[in-house]
């Protein structure tokens, strides 16, 4: 099971922010790398069985794509490889996009995660009260992704159901693409409409509305809430001090190893695999008492 | 199926067109540039490059670049040497040559890519546009005068003295008034 599913919302949403936001703006190799590694683990204690080569299909090529992208645009840096068209391809490009690459897929596991762990019940019960249009039109946002996914499926199958682009010719199959592509953003529109309708019919954001929910506040969820906050405060304390900066151009710095430096690196990495640790953990718990049995 | 090699055959000849209009150097190779020796009948041209307004505004300068091996003491990146003109030869062209034979870096966007149908300049020896404040970036001079248009587009004569120099206020810090900016 998902142990990190069980963690109070609140406790979850700000830490998925502040795994994302340090990810995202704090370009340190370190950092990111940890990051990646953290959400690797995390989206492989939560993935099913089967989807993990697809999605290494998907994520390597990314990964490529993004790290020798930049050396075509980017030709700073003090160690030139050759010269394309008259302008240096550099070792520091090369590396830029590798760190870019490295920080992109990381931002997007860990937005898996947070998509698999953060349901819309979640995010509504948080947010719900206070900014009642916003986070409908968030939650929505947040799951239009795998609903249009799931909807362009079930599109694609009943054309082909009804014998159009059965073939398996590829002009064929990029012409039904476009045809179920076609389809789906009228449904898109459509269907944004008659889910903000239906709220409303539901008398959501309404004064006086009241709202179940199963979410507790337990000893455990404050106790995380105190870890997160204590790594996220070295982190960002590591941020200010100006350890985690890191210029790639002209040159590449040199990763610091100062004890300071080594803390902020722990913290975060600790930070990054919580939910990979708790996992491990409450297997670890659970084969402990199956023993006992 | 027919259909289907036609677009392998079109998708071939995007890669051959690709493939065709890269051109690959090695480090050696692209260094290799030979200038011709200066005779007595050689037409030839005057060309440095300086970058002294960055020591003016050296708080300004991206803390990555403050270092004497990106920003000489003396702001002299190129000191003024003189190089064989060849017929037709444009200011760029003279810079490129010259950067090579100096094993300089040098940045630029390809007539083709720029807006303004000429070379631009980004970056020489790991000073970059903006890299100095937000108005700084590289300029030329020939014989005291800032043209108007793109250094490809400048084609020189014999004797002529042709100043790269590195602004951080859009040109008024160089003498360069056209440019506008604050007055």
């Amino acid at each position: 099971m998902k142990a990190f599913a069980r963690v109070h919302p609140a406790v979850s949403m700000l830490y998925f922010l502040s795994v994302l936001l340090i990810s995202m703006f704090l370009s340190h190799p370190v950092l990111q790398a940890e990051a990646l590694l953290g959400g690797v683990l995390f989206c492989a204690t939560l993935g099913r069985r089967g989807t993990a080569l697809r999605d290494i299909g998907f994520y390597l090529p990314l990964f490529l794509m993004v790290a020798v992208t930049n050396p075509l645009f980017s030709h700073n840096g003090v160690t030139p490889l050759f010269f394309l068209n008259g302008n240096p391809v550099t070792l520091e490009a090369f590396l830029y996009g590798f760190a870019l690459a490295v920080m992109v897929i990381g931002v997007l596991l860990w937005c898996k995660a947070y998509s698999e762990i953060m349901t819309s019940d979640k995010f509504l019960y948080l947010f719900g009260k206070a900014i009642p249009k916003l986070s409908l039109v968030l939650s929505m946002a947040l799951r239009f992704i795998p609903a249009y996914l799931r909807q362009a499926r079930r599109v694609s199958r009943a054309q082909k159901a009804m014998g159009l682009y059965a073939g398996k010719s590829i002009t064929d199959r990029v012409k039904n693409r476009m045809r179920v592509f076609a389809a789906m953003v009228s449904w898109s529109l459509e269907n944004a409409m008659e889910t903000s309708a239906s709220m409303k019919a539901r008398g959501y954001g309404k004064k006086g509305r009241t709202n179940i929910s199963l979410f507790r506040f337990r000893s455990a969820d404050g106790a995380l809430l105190g870890v997160c906050v204590l790594l996220l405060a070295v982190s960002l304390a590591g941020a200010v001090a100006g350890i985690t900066k890191f210029t790639y151009y002209p040159r590449v710095d040199k990763i610091e190893t100062t004890p300071a430096a080594l803390a902020v690196y722990t913290a975060f990495g600790l930070l990054s695999l919580l939910p990979f640790i708790l996992e491990v953990k409450e297997a670890l718990v659970w084969n402990y008492y199956r023993s006992k049995i | 199926m027919k259909k289907d090699i036609l677009a392998v055959f079109g998708i071939l000849l995007i890669a051959a067109v690709l493939v065709n209009g890269t051109h690959i150097q090695s480090v050696d190779e692209y260094y290799l540039t030979h200038i011709d020796d200066i005779t007595p009948e050689s037409e030839t041209v005057t060309l440095s490059i300086r970058c002294d307004t960055i020591l003016q505004n050296y708080d300004d300068l991206d803390p990555a670049l403050r270092s004497e091996e990106f920003v000489p003491p003396d702001g002299v990146i190129l000191p003024p040497a003189k190089y064989v003109l060849r017929e037709g030869d444009t200011v760029f062209d003279i810079l490129d040559r010259a950067v090579r034979y100096n094993k300089i870096q040098l940045e630029f966007q390809g007539a083709e890519e720029s807006p303004f149908g000429s070379v631009y300049i980004q970056g020489i020896h790991y000073l970059y546009e903006f890299s100095c404040g937000p108005l700084s970036g590289w300029m030329y001079r020939v014989d005291g005068v800032f043209p108007h248009y793109g250094c490809s587009r400048y084609e020189l004569h014999d004797g002529q003295n042709i100043e790269w120099v590195y602004t951080c206020d859009l040109g008024q810090d160089v003498g360069a008034e056209w440019m506008g900016g604050k007055q």
